[in-house]
């Protein structure tokens, strides 16, 4: 099929279910006021382990917005993917009138760091206390990584090119990058991002043995990344999902382009191998303002992967600097996820969301609990600051070694 | 446990296995429409046989969760406990 215009993918749509707001609006003031919701985890039998500290989504009430059947058949990650579809397509303003209309035009991609925890745990002791027998059919499908991008198209009624990444924490960018690959081969929307919900004991254990998991038990300072006390991050549970649109057909159809996705790359260096990541995530930077037309002194903001483990932000710290030169030390850099956590893939979606939401206010938020920069960054800490932002690059780094830069124009492309 | 399965009973395992709430009169009514028209997929039905034969210390046959209505479930598993009781 022939496109009779040059096809560019749109972001037209945010939904958010974070630690510090369960809607977009809230994450949004949370987010550049720089409040810290790092706390110490409260959720029932992960009180005794040694990670004390986690960004928890303690105000969402699954069952106000999903059908008691879907909650039945999911785990909580896909209970959080199910409702920030819902409010990313509310803001798009598509309704189940576009899915009935021309359902092979609407299309789904997640990226899962783990899948569901809560549920599989939950399985497998009725598996190993009392028998087979005592398995539901739906850990079949419930605790599979790629459960949220099937619900949601099943729940939604799009038939069109659906898909999850596996690609690292990193792959929360990939995905949003892989949706708007799919928008430039020929489907109209794509509802990308992630959500997870690491935060059950099971889960909890598995990320035990991450040597970069901080341990601190004093919310305050259990994830400092950038300065001298850094020691390790700090998990979160939550993410966002973003409406990604044909920027023409969005257009046609009266939606507001919020944004464009408009370069990305991604590479891989090896798990913990953080000095080696310097050049991994610049070779990634690269490969984004390539694909963007963009040259480095025109990206207005970073969103800092910021790990918060010493060598893994020098690594950074030098990246940006690598292939922004002597803009990598003017270009204002933040990282708000210092005060909701890393939710492995959903961080850098919430990244995304915070950088569009950024370059709409031209307000750069802050990046909370952190103070005294051991760096040469100019992070933006306490307060927001107000600039104009055209052009935002966020970057996301995994555990096991993928590096992903995307870069983000404000409002719809321009013509080139 | 009674060796029957009433209306009553398959509400409530519909409700707890498959996230399906009909109230028993009403699935009265529809005994004959399909489980899926229900919001019953094929997983949810393997659920209720699953919970059936825990609760019933007995196996079901393998047709049973081939059903297609509520009458053809409730006629095939009151037929089998009949048989084993």
């Amino acid at each position: 099929m022939s496109a009779p215009y040059p096809r560019r993918a749109a972001v037209t749509g945010i939904g958010v279910v974070a630690p510090n707001g369960t809607n977009t609006d809230t994450f949004w003031k949370s987010t550049r006021e720089g409040i810290s919701v790092l706390d110490r985890i409260t959720r029932e039998g992960c009180e005794n382990l040694p990670l004390r500290v986690a960004g928890e989504v303690r105000s969402f009430e699954p069952s106000s917005s999903i059908e008691e059947r879907y909650l039945v058949q999911t785990d909580r990650f896909t209970h959080f993917a199910m409702a920030a579809a819902d409010f990313a397509l509310e803001d798009a303003r598509l309704g189940d009138a576009d899915a009935e209309a021309s359902p092979f035009s609407l299309g789904v991609v997640t990226a899962a760091g783990s899948g569901g925890g809560e549920f599989g745990q939950r399985e497998l002791q009725q598996l190993w206390g009392k028998g087979s027998r005592f398995v539901g059919p739906y850990q079949s499908i419930a605790w599979f990584y790629a459960a949220s991008t099937g619900q949601i198209s099943i729940r939604r009624g799009f038939k069109g090119p659906c898909s999850v990444v596996a690609a690292d924490e990193a792959g929360g960018l990939d995905a949003l990058a892989h949706a708007a690959r799919a928008v430039r081969r020929g489907t109209d929307v794509i509802v990308a991002g992630s959500t997870e919900a690491p935060l059950a004991p099971y889960s909890m254990v598995c990320q035990l043995g991450y040597e970069e998991l901080s341990i601190v038990q004093d919310p305050a300072r259990a994830y400092r990344p950038f300065t001298d006390d850094a020691c390790g991050f700090v998990p979160a549970e939550g993410g966002a999902m973003l409406v990604v649109e044909d920027e023409t057909s969005a257009r046609e159809r009266g939606a507001r382009v919020r944004a464009s996705v408009a370069g990305h790359a991604a590479t891989f260096t090896g798990a913990s191998r953080w000095e080696l990541s310097r050049e991994g995530l610049a070779q990634a930077v690269r490969g984004a303002l390539d694909e963007a037309g963009c040259a480095p002194e025109e990206i207005d903001v970073v969103f800092a992967d910021a790990l918060g483990v010493p060598e893994a932000d020098r690594a950074e710290a030098l990246a940006i600097a690598d292939v922004l030169g002597t803009h990598g030390r003017r270009v204002p850099v933040t990282a708000p996820k210092t005060g909701i956590g890393r939710g492995y893939c959903a961080a850098p979606v919430l990244d995304v969301a915070a950088a569009v939401l950024a370059m709409e206010h031209g307000l750069i938020p802050p990046t909370p609990n952190v103070f005294d920069i051991s760096h040469d960054l100019d992070l933006v800490t306490v307060r927001a600051r107000a600039a104009e932002l055209r052009t935002a690059l966020v970057l996301s780094r995994g555990l096991m070694g993928s590096n992903t830069a995307l870069v983000l124009r404000h409002g719809a492309a321009e013509a080139s | 446990m009674s060796a029957q399965i009433t209306v009553e009973e398959l509400a409530e395992l519909m409700k707890k296995a498959a996230g399906v709430t009909v109230a028993p009169q009403d699935l009265q009514q529809r005994y004959d429409s399909g489980f899926d028209a229900l919001g019953i997929d094929s997983l949810g039905l393997l659920g209720i046989v699953g919970e059936l034969e825990n609760r019933h210390g007995t196996p079901m046959p393998p047709d049973a969760e081939r059903c297609k209505t509520p009458r053809q479930f409730l006629d095939l598993v009151n037929t089998t406990l009949m048989a084993g009781a």
